[in-house]
């Protein structure tokens, strides 16, 4: 990014290369729409163009461009409206085939763990899709967030818990 | 220590990267407090049950075509906004220009397509290069995702993980290369996105003999049961020996002795 900043704007091909699975897959768990999600990915890699003087060497990328990543995700949101939460089909949830009986079991299982996913708050949902599938750490989280790690902990847990409660709640049959 | 104290360290707790004071403090506090045992085995289950849900994958090359076409009009507006500055009126020809470039590359597509047809080489001689390629680009992604394995940064690394499930055939290297990486990565999403990519060779009784012996080794639960999943999966019911030692061992965190025993059930035993 350094090399971007400094004039040489040929090298975001690189970056993208390297960063726009992670973004994908961010912006996908939070709109749960693959058009839009792909849409925001390029205007990402647009917004770190422009803005590519803001850059500083002292923070890591990925914070800087998950910063932007959330930005881009709020302003879809104030021109489209709040996000509804619903998957695409084909989130693949890795033993939702059918099968023998414990397959089954667990296929169940992850249906009503995606339902009871949508019924988080954003916030929420955006922290565990930050540590749990961007494997970010807490003090990574604290600075896209402008948090400190304490913070984030704290909050990660609470979202956990919800996650957890809203979970139990979805009834078993579904 | 309350029981409010370990919700914000559960997690790292799972993890196993708490320092050993804490730690300690920790499983003091578990030893004799069945509610709070019941949180940790409760957040464990639901983190591993998080990690069975993957995104689609994005369509890389499109959105790469879509990408470098966006820079490539930045770069062009960059460079023009120069120019213009310094040619404030504009020729009135250059109001055609976007329609004379545009019909010109709808030409030379049909003039492409049209001479494609006929100076297609035969498949049977064109192969041979076409397989070299291929197997040249093979290589190279081979070496991007085991240099990525070797990154200091974890998220780097995750990619190379994230890598390796994209190679249509990988050698042995890169599967040695996973196992390594389940065995002895400091990060524990690193070595469970490594459980994930290994699915795939689960078919290697290498492969499956390696995530055996790396299981007592893992300090992580979150981990472990990921492994015990992967185990039953690979295996069904041959893995009754390996579920039922697993099952008896006291020196496990509990949670993965209950999957294991979950484990057995399914199996039918």
């Amino acid at each position: 990014m350094r090399a971007v900043r400094d004039g040489d704007l040929t090298r975001m091909g690189v970056l993208f290369e390297r960063h726009h699975r992670p973004l994908f897959d961010f912006l996908y768990r939070m709109t749960g729409d693959r058009g839009a999600a792909e849409d925001l990915v390029q205007d990402v890699f647009v917004r770190m163009l422009r803005y590519r003087a803001t850059y500083r060497d002292d923070g890591r990328f990925e914070t800087w461009m998950f910063r932007i990543a959330r930005n881009v995700r709020a302003d879809h949101y104030r021109k489209h409206g709040a996000a509804i939460y619903v998957p695409d089909d084909d989130m693949d949830w890795a033993s939702s085939e059918p099968g023998p009986g414990h397959l089954l079991e667990r296929a169940r299982d992850m249906a009503r763990l995606k339902r009871a996913l949508q019924t988080l708050r954003e916030d929420r949902r955006e922290l565990i899709v930050m540590v749990r599938y961007q494997g970010l750490t807490h003090e990574q989280v604290g600075a896209i967030l402008g948090v400190d790690a304490g913070t984030v902990k704290v909050r990660f847990h609470r979202a956990l818990k919800e996650l957890r409660d809203a979970f139990s709640r979805v009834p078993e049959g579904e | 220590m309350q029981c409010d104290d370990l919700g914000p360290e559960m997690l790292e707790y799972l993890a196993g990267t708490l320092p050993d004071d804490r730690l300690a403090e920790i499983r003091a506090h578990l030893a004799q407090c069945q509610a709070c045992r019941d949180e940790v085995d409760a957040t464990a289950e639901l983190w591993h049950e998080l990690g069975a849900a993957s995104a689609p994958r994005p369509e890389s090359a499109r959105m790469r075509a879509r990408f470098d076409a966006a820079l490539q009009g930045y770069i062009d507006g960059q460079a023009e906004s120069r120019v213009v500055s310094l040619a404030a009126v504009r020729r009135p020809a250059a109001q055609w220009q976007p329609w004379l470039q545009l019909c010109g590359a709808a030409a030379l597509l049909i003039i492409g397509v049209g001479l494609g047809r006929f100076v297609t080489v035969p498949p049977a001689q064109s192969n041979p290069e076409i397989a070299l390629l291929r197997e040249e680009l093979r290589d190279t992604r081979q070496m991007v995702t085991l240099s990525l394995l070797q990154q200091q940064s974890a998220s780097e690394r995750l990619k190379g993980v994230t890598t390796s499930s994209q190679l249509e055939q990988p050698g042995t290297e890169v599967v040695s290369a996973l196992l390594d990486t389940l065995k002895r990565d400091p990060n524990v999403n690193v070595r469970l996105a490594s459980v994930d990519a290994l699915r795939r060779f689960s078919g290697r009784e290498a492969v499956r003999k390696g995530v055996v012996e790396a299981l007592p080794q893992q300090e992580s639960p979150l981990v472990q049961i990921a492994m015990v999943d992967f185990i039953l999966e690979a295996a069904g019911p041959d893995a009754k020996g390996v579920l039922q030692r697993l099952a008896e061992d006291m020196m496990l965190n509990q949670a993965v002795r209950a999957r294991a025993e979950r484990g057995l059930k399914q199996v039918g035993l």
